[in-house]
């Protein structure tokens, strides 16, 4: 029975260094695939054509990556002659909005017990899965002031995940209509960021940007919980983003 | 004697209202009602406001002499007369509301018969109080029981109503039967009928005999006060009668019964001992906690308040119980305080219970339904009538600056007096008593919230809630003065318990004002002689004589300090309250201006679950609001839940499934089936002695000849 004091004492803190340092834990993110410069024209629309999301576009010898399209599936690095190179690390979202005014700024008043609501907008259950991950004990958010609530009223950041189908673009609305300013909202996914390989389509929109108006969006399909941690961090200034301003679906950042 | 010429006008107004209502055009029956009724109930005000502060017995009229028996006659005290005031209290707007309200049955019911019935009733009532010995009394008290069952059951067609009407007679008979024993019990050591005779022939009577006429007094008229175990006719009589005759039953006719309890128990034969007060104020108490403990769990408005009606029935009976407690073991002081709470809480109750049942009658002629999990909304059709209802929810919730409160709070600080007394045993009854009447005081918050907010506010339920009419002007009139009553009656305690002590100083043998209400808020007197004069001026020192110029009579602090033995100081003031209530209310308010002046305001719609569209039945009902209560207390409710349900295929394929929860009340469990069961068996047992043969019926007569012979020839 009171075994697990001792057992906890034991075993000390297993807890992520992360954001205070980088987490190199084997399994923490399965990486994703950048900008490469390629040997040829051919090779970059050689992999742009493999690309199942159009998340790559070859341009003159090398390829640009559209992370909020990119779903991981490997088929640019696997049985190719020229692969684009595959980087590590979690540190991926990125601020579409300035968190400039008063009115919007979460960092001064919440930066430290941040409330957030979870809307799932027609995920597949990865991020679902992902987003789970940052209550367990290793990714631990409540160390660093997050805290689940239950109702949009006491909620200060939005975090949606999916495409938005279309049974779940009002109660979206309603959910972000329904937080108290000041609120920032999160997307997280390749669906959230862009539609993924699920949108736009007859049942669903191409992002919770189509809805609500988004402040940061982490991509990756799904996102590691280091990610979202990190899309949290953004979203109250504890952390810089990986990109500022930027369509995904066009660039990438500089 | 102003006072008996009024009381005469009154009995000949009411005799001419009954008249009139016989010949007059039915169209104008209604309001022929509702003028004669407010007249006579403003006859019966001034009468009685005359005896009450002229104080001391006044004889109205000798009826007639009686050989043996001595003189008949009608005469009044203070007590009577602010039962009386109570009476002309709620009879004015009951029948200024009743213009308005039976217009509903003008086409199909006789409105006449109802007329008649009306005025015999209020002439009867007050005759049972202005009765100065018993034959008048009982008399009285009889053509009272048999008008208000004649009411209850006007309209006869409905589901039920018989029977509930019935029901409510048969009790009242066996109340009445047991208090005709109790009075020839102390008559027959008295040399007449008359009150004073019996007064002076009580504390003659053996032990024995004070104790049956106790018990038989006690729990007779505890039949008409809807005390437990007696409670069953009240919940069943409100719902089929009609509304305005309900406001009388819950408003009236069961201060009847503390009064004849007041009148008994405490004037005509007062208690010698500890014993009688703690039966009363166990029974009060257990009232209390189980009328509230039902009434939170009704949906039905009319049977939730006449389960309300028990509780403050309850709460009022504890009073009194207390009372009897402090008067035998001779705390004049306390016991004074504690019959001011009873006798305030009285008044209270019959005022804001007279204010809901109008509502009701209002909500239910605005929308054809009372019952709470198809109301909801009304606040938008009938704004009026909700606030109005919102005052008397607040003020029988208890809750400061209305009058619920003040009675409620001297009931608790006057159980909490029990420290003063000397035997352990009784200290702990009342410790007990008290903690049940604070639980009620909870619930029954419980259970108005639940009121107000499922019936009056949120979404609408039915169509006929969300197309609700605004009452008309007269029972809008109606409403606002008993409104006016209860913020009157809670904001001016220090008026108000001096008036009731004229009543209380006879009965109790000393001035509750003087223990509750110090002379030295005011200008008169500096100083209070049953207070130290170190006290009073700490007292001055805090400032407590500011308005002394301007404030007539003693100030508007209640404040009581016990005896030596136990210098325990309470002290509230409503009226004060009520000024700094609004200062905060009016800080908050320019707060909130200046701190969000230089906000931009966004307003949205409530968080609803982000549903595609909120229907009512996802919202908050009655039923749902009550459960947590119904689970808490499913020992003591015992519900029992029959399912039945209709398969396809199989038991997991249901096409429909009913259920139904149904709560047989704890006292008809517990004390009232039990004997009709063994009833039942014993006639069940007689049963068997008719076979149908004529040839066994021959022998019946046959064996019962020879039984009388045979016994016959004994006896010779």
């Amino acid at each position: 029975m009171a075994n697990w004091v001792f057992k906890g004492l034991r075993i000390g803190v297993k807890s992520s260094a992360y954001p205070r340092w980088p987490d190199d834990a084997p399994g923490v993110s399965p990486g994703r695939p950048v900008n490469t410069p390629l040997s040829s024209t051919a090779a970059a629309a050689a992999l742009a054509a493999r690309c199942p999301t159009g998340a790559i576009k070859g341009e003159d010898g090398s390829i640009i990556i559209d992370h909020g399209r990119c779903v991981h599936c490997f088929r640019c690095v696997r049985d190719v002659e020229e692969p684009a190179s595959w980087r590590q690390g979690y540190e991926w979202a990125v601020q579409e909005t300035e968190a400039d005014t008063a009115l919007r700024s979460l960092a001064r008043i919440f930066g430290r017990s941040l409330h957030v609501r979870f809307v799932d907008a027609g995920a597949c259950g990865a991020c679902m899965s992902e987003a789970r991950q940052i209550n367990n004990p290793y990714y631990n958010m409540h160390r660093l002031g997050f805290f689940i609530t239950p109702t949009p009223r006491n909620a200060d950041v939005l975090l949606v995940a999916g495409p938005v189908s279309d049974a779940m673009r009002l109660p979206l609305r309603k959910t972000y209509d329904a937080m108290p300013t000041p609120k920032r909202v999160v997307a997280i996914g390749a669906c959230a960021a862009s539609g993924g390989i699920f949108g736009p389509s007859f049942a669903a929109a191409d992002g919770a940007a189509a809805i609500i108006p988004v402040d940061v969006v982490v991509p990756g399909c799904p996102p590691p919980p280091l990610a979202i941690l990190h899309g949290l961090l953004v979203a109250v200034e504890r952390k810089p983003p990986a990109g500022v301003h930027y369509s995904l679906r066009e660039t990438e950042p500089a | 004697m102003i006072a008996s010429q009024l009381l005469l006008a009154f009995f000949m107004l009411c005799a001419a209202g009954a008249v009139l209502a016989s010949f007059a055009p039915p169209r104008s029956l209604a309001g022929l009602l509702s003028v004669v009724g407010s007249l006579a109930s403003l006859l019966v005000l001034a009468c009685s406001g005359l005896l009450l502060f002229a104080g001391g017995q006044v004889h109205f009229f000798e009826l007639w002499s009686v050989l043996t028996l001595g003189t008949l006659a009608l005469q009044g005290d203070p007590l009577s007369a602010l039962f009386m005031a109570v009476t002309g209290l709620v009879f004015l707007p009951v029948s200024i509301f009743s213009s308005a309200y039976l217009v509903k049955y003008s086409k199909h019911h006789n409105l006449r018969y109802f007329s008649v019935l009306y005025h015999v009733l209020f002439a009867s009532i007050i005759l049972v109080f202005v009765a100065g010995d018993t034959i008048s009394f009982l008399v009285s008290w009889e053509l009272m029981s048999i008008v208000s069952y004649l009411l209850v059951t006007y309209e006869s067609e409905r589901a039920g109503s018989s029977r509930s009407a019935y029901v409510m007679l048969a009790m009242s008979e066996g109340g009445t039967i047991a208090v005709a024993i109790a009075f020839i019990l102390i008559a027959g050591a008295s040399a007449g009928l008359g009150f004073p005779a019996l007064q002076s022939a009580a504390p003659t009577l053996g032990a024995p005999m004070r104790w049956a006429v106790f018990l038989l007094a006690f729990f007779g008229f505890a039949v008409k006060a809807g005390l437990v175990p007696l409670n069953s006719w009240l919940p069943l009589a409100h719902p089929v009668a009609p509304t305005n005759v309900s406001a009388l039953l819950s408003a009236v006719i069961v201060n009847l019964g503390v009064y004849g309890i007041v009148r008994v128990n405490l004037d005509l034969a007062p208690p010698t001992g500890v014993a009688p007060g703690l039966i009363v104020l166990v029974i009060g108490s257990l009232s209390a906690i189980i009328g509230i403990l039902y009434a939170t769990i009704q949906d039905e408005l009319k049977r939730l308040l006449a389960h309300s009606t028990i509780e403050n029935m309850g709460i009022i009976a504890a009073g009194i119980g207390a009372t009897m407690v402090f008067v035998a073991t001779g705390h004049r002081f306390v016991a004074a305080i504690a019959l001011t709470a009873a006798l305030y809480h009285l008044t209270n109750h019959s005022v804001y219970k007279a204010l809901l049942f109008v509502g009701t009658g209002a909500v239910e002629a605005g929308t054809g339904t009372r019952d709470l999990d198809r109301l909801g909304g009304i606040i938008r059709g009938m704004p009026w009538t909700s606030a109005f209802f919102l005052v008397g929810v607040l003020s029988i919730s208890a809750l400061p600056p209305f009058n619920g409160f003040v009675s409620e709070w001297l009931t608790l600080q006057t159980v909490l007096r029990s420290a003063v007394l000397a035997s352990t045993p009784v200290k702990i009854v009342f410790a007990i008593c008290g903690a049940l009447l604070a639980l009620t005081a909870g619930l029954a918050v419980t259970c108005f919230v639940k009121v107000f907010a499922t019936g009056f506010l949120g979404m609408s339920r039915s169509p006929a809630a969300a197309e609700a009419q605004e009452s008309p002007a007269a029972a809008r009139a109606s409403m606002a003065l008993l409104a006016t009553l209860c913020l009157a009656l809670g904001i001016l305690p220090t008026y108000v318990i001096p008036a009731i002590d004229h009543a209380v100083t006879p009965l109790a043998h000393e001035s509750a004002t003087a223990a509750l209400v110090p002379p030295f808020f005011s200008v008169n007197a500096q100083r209070a002689d049953n207070l130290p004069p170190a006290f009073t001026s700490e007292f001055h020192d805090l400032g407590a004589q500011v308005g002394h110029g301007f404030l007539p009579g003693r100030g508007l602090v209640v404040l009581h300090r016990g005896d030596e033995r136990n210098p325990v100081v309470f002290a509230m003031s409503t009226s004060y309250m009520l000024v700094v209530l609004l200062g905060i209310l009016l800080l908050i308010f320019v707060a909130m201006r200046l701190l969000t002046r230089k906000r931009r305001v966004e307003r949205r719609i409530a968080w609803d679950g982000g549903l595609r569209h909120l229907s009512p039945e996802l919202t908050y009902t009655a039923t749902g609001f009550s459960n947590p209560v119904r689970v808490i207390f499913a020992a003591l409710l015992s519900p029992s839940a029959r399912e039945e349900s209709t398969e396809a295929v199989a038991v997991h394929f249901r096409t429909a499934i009913r259920r139904e929860y149904t709560e047989v009340h704890v006292i008809d469990r517990f004390v009232l089936q039990p004997p009709i069961e063994i009833l039942r068996r014993l006639a069940a047992l007689v049963r068997r002695m008719h076979v149908g043969n004529v040839n066994a019926y021959a022998a019946y007569v046959l064996v019962a000849m020879l039984v009388v012979l045979i016994v016959g020839v004994g006896l010779i």
